[in-house]
């Protein structure tokens, strides 16, 4: 079965049941992790994206901040895993027009816009594209490049067939059809006209995502009028190996590098004039930083200005990622926004004026502008609400529930994704897989009556064969193809032994290159396949299941990589690169010829969660899944639920946190399902996923508990400063102390006549290099409540960057308008508080430059905010040893992957949200505990699973017991084990993560990683030596010299 | 570095005077990069907002005084500062102090002229109707269909004199019901409002109310787009509703509505200022340009710095009284930039503009190399 009779059969199905559990609006990542969470959670989902094709804005990226990961590469194995999914169903090119109904029950209408081709006939082998005489400009090369009439949205597009747009001269003007004619599997029909279809769903997620600001806010920077200045998205397509210029950063006046080029922060965001946005798009900063990164990457010479006002590094390894940018040779941050003026007629620079401190207005020329362009509501919001029956906020976003964000103001309707606000990536991920709880919350009793199961072909016995060797080389759009002659090395693979098939690919990773795969195993009759491409870290799994999908062991796979392991390190030797391609391909066919097949293990999965941390994180979190039919352990260290909220009151977007902390531990502790213990400490944890047991002390008692996943929300901290006579005068307070005060109402707070808060208190500083994230929202709110209680009061915020984010800047306004004064100041001349009596009063004077009068403000205040770093939590080292999960440099958990996996941890069944995670805003805490509890669900509702068939075991015969491989194993997965024999040392399959160090411990070579044995590696190895040993050998005839 | 405290007292006189929107500004620095003092010596806009914050603002000095309220700034301003107001706010402290430095000093000769004459150029008030000799210019009486109402500068001046004459010839030969009020008029008070004399301003605007009611007046034709700001947008606080009409949207309207003939030729390529306050004051940008457009002959070409971006002739905001360095005149760049454009005729429909833009060219060595005309004078040639 391949993945085209796949859609088809889901096709069918669509056609004769068109139920599903949920609908998913918007194909973006969001949408697409949606689905993910929801189809393993066993509910039926429909993807409906109205584009050609699945992956939304982050398919557009080149890469992604802060680690730089390439955009495509991580997000297209997800494309992949929907469209192999069992439970997802996709249509692109599909609109919503109505929604009736209520939770649980609604009917949906789709609109499936034509496309002109079949797409369970098309091939998408573009010959069509090739005959169509029609240019058009591409959009998804946001209309930089060509393309044509009839064109794949992008080269990994699920689905990857054709469609063809209005520029059709056939659509257009009746004449044409080439496309008809060559289409050898007559896949084009123009007779397609618009099609209805109704669903029927219990809910719907809304994941529609957002656009960039409007064009008449991009002309005021001269952009359409100006040819070299052009906006961010445009740019990560220019940067994008299969972007317009093929990855050469080129502008379009001459088409030549640009050495010097500007980026304008906040075009059309935290501004007031008509046709902008008052809120900061909150991604800009960040991913500025990242195209500066690329640019050097892509010419060390280029020098890079950005233009901002504040740099707003607030996110997680942000403020280290603006620090490794800024350190960067030839780059500027200059801190004014600019005025595009013109362009040289002759060299068609851009000119643009700035201010600056020291030396007044500059005028200078850039050769290239890139506009960082601020989100928008996504294009036909009103429409959707319209559609849906929900109503949008005043920026035209959804309008939600700052208690539960991923709630909109109609139930059974959720929102993810950006649709909520300008928000990231990461926290496009974690509200999907929140939406996803709630789902499955409203939808509990349906789980899995929908739901199928996906099913392989049994597994073909090649152990009578010869090895028969396939070799798949892709050219990774230009990422490998651009520096490795890929047509040599496939050549070359076809001169090694037992190598039977070898051919070249654009992107292996795409659904018609895994289809060929199969397809080849299958004819070729092929027991081996490498695909030499990139990391298997994220693609081994795929190739994997197509292995399975064509009936052979996944184990008899091997990736060989050519990326990131060549072409990209050696991109400037192009010769060398390819001569490594091919060592490297070599040595895989060596290694393979070794592989045996392996079996996966399959274990049961205890129902039961725990989760580590009462606040407001734990709390929703553990609610959600015992909503969702499973017992949750709750564990809190204090003897009240409530965590640090305890000492909040209100936020910024308008919570009552007393009230809300109430509600919610009345229902934690009303829940049938939720054992509560407070005053816990954890003893021990034992097991691994779906298999824990963890012992836990609580009030006197030792209990050991039971359960299938773990959540970790056990908070973060205020810190304590030493600063600026806190501690020492009863006058320095810290935000939540004021807080606290605010809250009693205490005279002396509401009695002071002036109030400085100074920013940044214990972090972005060396002892802490990270932003806090909240405080600067944290201390806009404290002075606006103090001015709403007093507003003759004088309050003076000295910051380093304002970092109020997304619609928090708003308030930022607020306050400003309210009469707060907001002075910057710089690390290398920090504020100064002292005591002091001004006439005849005690008051604080605080002082520090300010950059545009060029003078020392000196303030007498009666009190000082402190505005302390959020740290880390004292227990967090200890847990993260009792729980093999690992933290960052700053002392905070560390999830798998900042992008895709936010609430995971890298050891399986760990999950992780709310502030123990990094500092972040309770709604954001809110959203993230609901995404962690989606994560458990998608374990928890499985009653089994698999474990790598890739682990260690042990030579009994060999093993002295020595203990050399248990004290070095991280996961705790070797035991001692007795045997007639003696102690032996013995593995747990479960817990092994194949990491192989065991192996170079151990003294008599007893344990050994089944797939990477002593002989598959040596014959790796030794292939690579060989060929080394014939070159020296060849080298010496040449020359002629003799040997010893 | 100088220590400062900020200074309460002054923080709430300006905020009371009009300049509360400063608190708003967070520091960005765009006005500075777009304000057009910056094209000729240094200037902060950001300080003086800054200043004021913190009630630090430099009453006595020169600063204050600089800003044209050509309207760029604000226009841009991403956190809505109304530079304007808020600049006027300071200057209505001088000016209730009596502080003015040297080059704002002509202020006090112009103030007490508006005051004893109703002009601003120390000319007799009887006089005001003189530019009209010896044309067919009528005195308005209730019932005439438009007030045309010429601005000081138009009345008196000796080079603008002859835009009045071209405007009332025009009219006359588009057969308009027009008249004028003469000494029964006063100085639209705009710009000495700018100089922050509001007191002097609701006078002068009291006295122009009571006239026009009392001769019925429904519809103003004004040549300045100063007296067109304040009749439109300024007085109507003050309780007048008259219909507002600028002499090139007029100018416009004739012509579209066949009520002007253009029967000559005007072969000479022109560019067109915008002068701020027809333009970024009150978006009037295309009228002027249709009217040129629509005269044969004419090769019409455009400056680099065109509607919102136009470059101000330095006048507005009461400056065209104030003393500017030679150096530091906007006009210069404007009429190199015109200069450069190749055109034969700088154009544009505002008296202040004017008198900068023919200023700066007698001041060119090639003081032939361009012609300044307003729009009406044009028109004049070929009606």
């Amino acid at each position: 079965m391949d993945i085209r009779s796949d859609t088809l059969k889901l096709l069918e199905r669509l056609s004769t049941a068109n139920c599903a559990d949920v609908l998913v609006v918007g194909g973006g990542i969001s949408g697409i992790q949606a689905c993910l969470d929801l189809g393993t959670a066993g509910f039926k989902v429909f993807l409906v994206e109205e584009s050609p094709a699945i992956g939304g804005h982050m398919a557009l990226l080149d890469k992604t901040f802060p680690t730089n990961d390439c955009s495509m590469c991580i997000e297209s194995p997800k494309f992949i895993e929907c469209s192999r999914h069992q439970n997802i169903e996709i249509m692109t090119y599909t609109e919503v027009e109505r929604l009736e109904g209520e939770p649980g029950d609604f009917k949906v209408t789709l609109l499936k816009k034509p496309r002109y081709v079949l797409e369970d006939v098309c091939t998408g082998c573009t010959t069509c594209v090739e005959y169509c005489p029609v240019k058009v400009p591409d959009p998804f090369n946001q209309d930089i490049s060509k393309n044509k009439a009839i064109h794949i949205y992008f080269s990994q597009a699920i689905p990857l067939v054709t469609y063809i747009d209005e520029n059709c001269l056939y659509l257009k003007e009746k004449k044409c059809r080439i496309c008809q004619t060559v289409c050898k599997n007559k896949a084009i029909d123009f007779t397609q006209k618009p099609e209805r279809v109704e669903v029927k769903v219990g809910a719907v997620i809304l994941a529609p995502g957002y656009k960039i600001v409007d064009r008449q806010m991009l002309e005021r920077y001269g952009y359409g009028r100006l040819q070299n200045v052009v906006t961010s998205l445009e740019y990560e397509r220019i940067l994008c190996s299969t972007g317009p210029y093929e990855g050469e950063i080129r502008r379009a006046s001459d088409l030549k590098h640009p050495r010097k080029l500007a980026w304008i922060h906040c075009v059309g965001s935290r501004t007031v004039l008509p046709g902008g946005n008052s809120y900061c798009s909150a991604v800009c900063c960040t991913y500025t930083q990242k195209q500066v990164i690329l640019t050097k990457d892509h010419d060390a010479e280029a020098q890079c200005t950005i233009f901002h006002n504040d740099i707003r590094s607030y996110g997680k390894d942000f403020e280290r990622f603006y620090q490794r940018t800024e350190r960067l040779p030839g780059i500027r941050f200059v801190r004014s926004y600019v005025s595009v003026v013109g362009e040289n007629p002759e060299t068609k620079a851009v000119r643009i004026r700035y201010s600056t401190f020291e030396e007044g207005v500059k005028e200078e020329e850039f050769d290239m502008v890139v506009l960082s362009v601020g989100l928008r509501p996504p294009a036909g919001a009103e429409e959707l609400a319209k559609i849906f029956g929900i109503e949008l906020n005043e920026h035209g976003f959804c309008k939600t529930n700052p208690g539960n964000p991923i709630e909109t103001t109609r139930p059974g309707i959720y929102v993810s994704g950006a649709f909520q606000g300008p928000v990231d990536i990461p926290e496009s991920v974690v509200s999907a897989s929140g939406a996803g709880s709630q789902c499955g919350e409203l939808l509990r009793r349906r789980r899995g009556k929908l739901a199928t199961e996906r099913v392989y072909p049994a597994e073909r016995d090649v152990s009578q064969e010869e090895p028969r060797v396939g070799v798949f080389v892709c050219h990774c759009g230009a990422n490998i193809g651009r520096v490795v002659d890929v047509p040599s090395v496939v050549e070359y693979a076809l001169s090694l032994p037992h190598v039977a098939h070898a051919q070249e690919q654009l992107f292996s990773c795409s659904s018609d290159s895994a289809k060929a795969i199969a397809d080849t195993i299958q004819e070729k009759g092929l027991n081996r396949v490498i695909v030499a491409a990139c990391t298997p870290r994220t693609h081994e799994p795929l190739f994997r299941d197509t292995l399975r999908m064509a009936g052979i062991n996944q184990y008899f796979f091997d990736m060989a990589n050519i990326r990131e392991h060549c072409s990209w390190v050696h991109s400037r030797e192009k010769e060398e690169a390819t001569e490594k391609a091919k060592d490297i391909v070599r040595m895989s066919v060596a290694r393979s010829r070794m592989l045996e097949p392996l079996e996966e293990f399959y274990l049961p999965v205890d129902k039961r969660a725990l989760v580590v941390g009462g606040g407001i994180a734990g709390m929703t979190c553990a609610l959600s899944i015992a909503e969702q039919g499973h017992e949750v352990y709750l564990l809190e260290k204090e003897d009240e639920l409530g965590g640090i909220a305890r000492r909040l009151h209100y936020t910024l977007e308008g919570i009552d946190v007393q009230n809300h902390l109430r509600h919610l531990i009345e229902k934690v502790n009303r829940h049938p399902l939720i054992h509560v213990f407070l005053g816990a400490s954890i003893l021990g944890c034992k097991g691994y996923v779906g298999n824990f047991t963890t012992s836990v002390r609580s009030q006197g008692r030792v209990q050991e508990i039971r359960h299938g996943a773990a959540v970790i929300a056990t908070g973060a901290e205020e810190y304590e400063p030493t600063e600026y006579l806190y501690g020492q005068d009863p006058r320095v307070l810290t935000n939540i102390e004021l807080e606290e005060l605010i809250a009693k109402r205490e005279e002396r707070i509401l009695g002071a006549q002036s109030i400085a808060m100074i920013q940044c208190v214990g972090c972005r500083n060396q002892e802490r290099n990270y932003c806090s994230r909240i405080c600067c929202s944290h201390s806009v709110k404290n002075a606006l409540k103090l001015k709403e209680l007093n507003p003759a009061v004088d309050i003076y915020v000295l910051f380093r960057d304002m970092r109020t984010y997304g619609f928090r800047e708003d308030s930022y306004r607020e306050a400003a308008e309210k009469g707060v004064r907001f002075i910057r100041y710089e690390p290398q001349s920090m504020p100064e508080v002292e005591a002091a009596t001004e006439e005849g009063r005690s008051v604080l004077k605080v002082s520090c430059p300010d950059y545009v009068l060029g003078k020392k403000l000196e303030l007498s205040v009666d009190l000082v905010a402190l505005a302390a770093a959020v740290i880390p939590s004292a227990k967090t080292r200890e847990l993260a040893q009792l729980f093999k999960v690992n933290m960052n440099p700053d002392g905070f958990f560390q999830e798998a992957h900042v992008k895709l996996r936010p609430v995971d941890f890298g050891a399986d069944g760990v999950y992780l949200c709310g502030t123990a995670h990094y500092p972040k805003h309770i709604p954001e805490a809110v959203s993230q505990a609901y995404g962690a509890a989606g994560r458990v669900l998608t374990l928890l509702s499985q009653d089994r699973i698999v474990a790598s068939g890739s682990v260690c075991e042990v030579n009994e015969q060999r093993c002295v017991g020595c203990g050399a491989c248990i004290s070095c194993c991280t996961y705790g997965a070797i035991d001692f084990r007795e045997t007639p024999q003696g102690r032996k040392a013995a593995v747990n399959p479960v817990l092994c993560k194949g990491d192989g160090l065991c192996n170079t411990k151990c003294p008599t070579g007893a344990i050994f990683l089944k797939h990477y044995k002593d002989e598959q590696v040596y014959a790796q190895i030794e292939s690579f030596l060989s060929e080394l040993e014939q070159s020296a050998e060849e080298a010496k005839k040449a020359t002629g010299t003799g040997g010893h | 570095m100088e220590s400062v405290a900020p200074y309460k007292e002054i923080v709430e006189l300006v905020e009371q005077s009009g300049g509360e929107s400063f608190r708003l500004c967070y520091q960005c620095g765009l006005c500075d990069a777009v304000c057009p003092w910056n094209r000729v010596t240094s200037f902060s806009m950001r300080r003086i907002i800054r200043e004021g914050v913190f009630g630090l603002t430099e009453i006595e000095g020169e600063e204050i005084w600089r800003c044209t309220t050509c309207g760029t700034c604000p226009q841009r301003c991403p956190r809505g500062v109304n530079q304007i107001e808020a600049g006027v706010a300071l200057r209505k402290i001088a000016t209730d102090y009596g502080i003015f430095p040297a080059s704002v000093k002509p202020i006090r000769t112009v103030s007490a002229s508006l005051v004893g004459e109703g002009n601003p150029l120390n000319q007799e008030r009887a006089n005001r109707a003189n530019w009209a000799q010896g044309l067919a210019v009528k005195s308005y009486q209730e019932g005439t269909e438009i007030l045309y109402f010429a601005c000081c500068y138009p009345s008196y001046d000796a080079r603008l004199k002859k835009v009045a004459r071209a405007t009332a010839t025009v009219l006359g030969k588009a057969g308009v019901d027009f008249g004028i009020l003469g000494p029964k008029e006063n100085c639209c008070g705009e710009s000495i409002r700018k100089t922050g004399d509001e007191q002097l301003f609701k006078r002068l605007a009291r006295e122009n109310m009571k006239s026009f009611i009392e001769h019925g007046v429904r519809k103003i034709l004004v040549s300045s787009p100063h007296c067109y700001h304040t009749f439109k947008n300024e007085y109507p606080n003050l309780g007048m509703n008259l219909q507002v009409v600028h002499i090139s949207q007029y100018l416009w309207e004739l012509i579209r509505d066949g009520r002007l003939q253009v029967k000559g030729e005007f072969p000479k390529s022109i560019t067109y200022h915008d002068p701020c306050y027809l333009g970024r004051h009150n978006n009037v940008f295309e009228e002027p340009r249709d009217v040129l457009k629509s005269i044969p002959g004419v090769e019409f070409l455009e400056m680099p710095d065109q509607r919102e971006g136009s470059l101000c002739c330095g006048g507005g905001g009461g400056r065209i009284w104030m003393e500017t360095a030679r150096n530091e005149r906007f006009s210069d760049l404007r009429v190199q930039q015109a200069v450069e454009t190749g055109a034969q005729v700088l154009v544009t429909s505002c008296p202040y503009c004017i008198t900068n833009f023919e200023d700066s060219r007698l001041n060119r060595p090639d003081s032939d190399a361009i012609e300044i005309k307003e729009i009406t004078e044009v028109l004049a040639e070929v009606v």
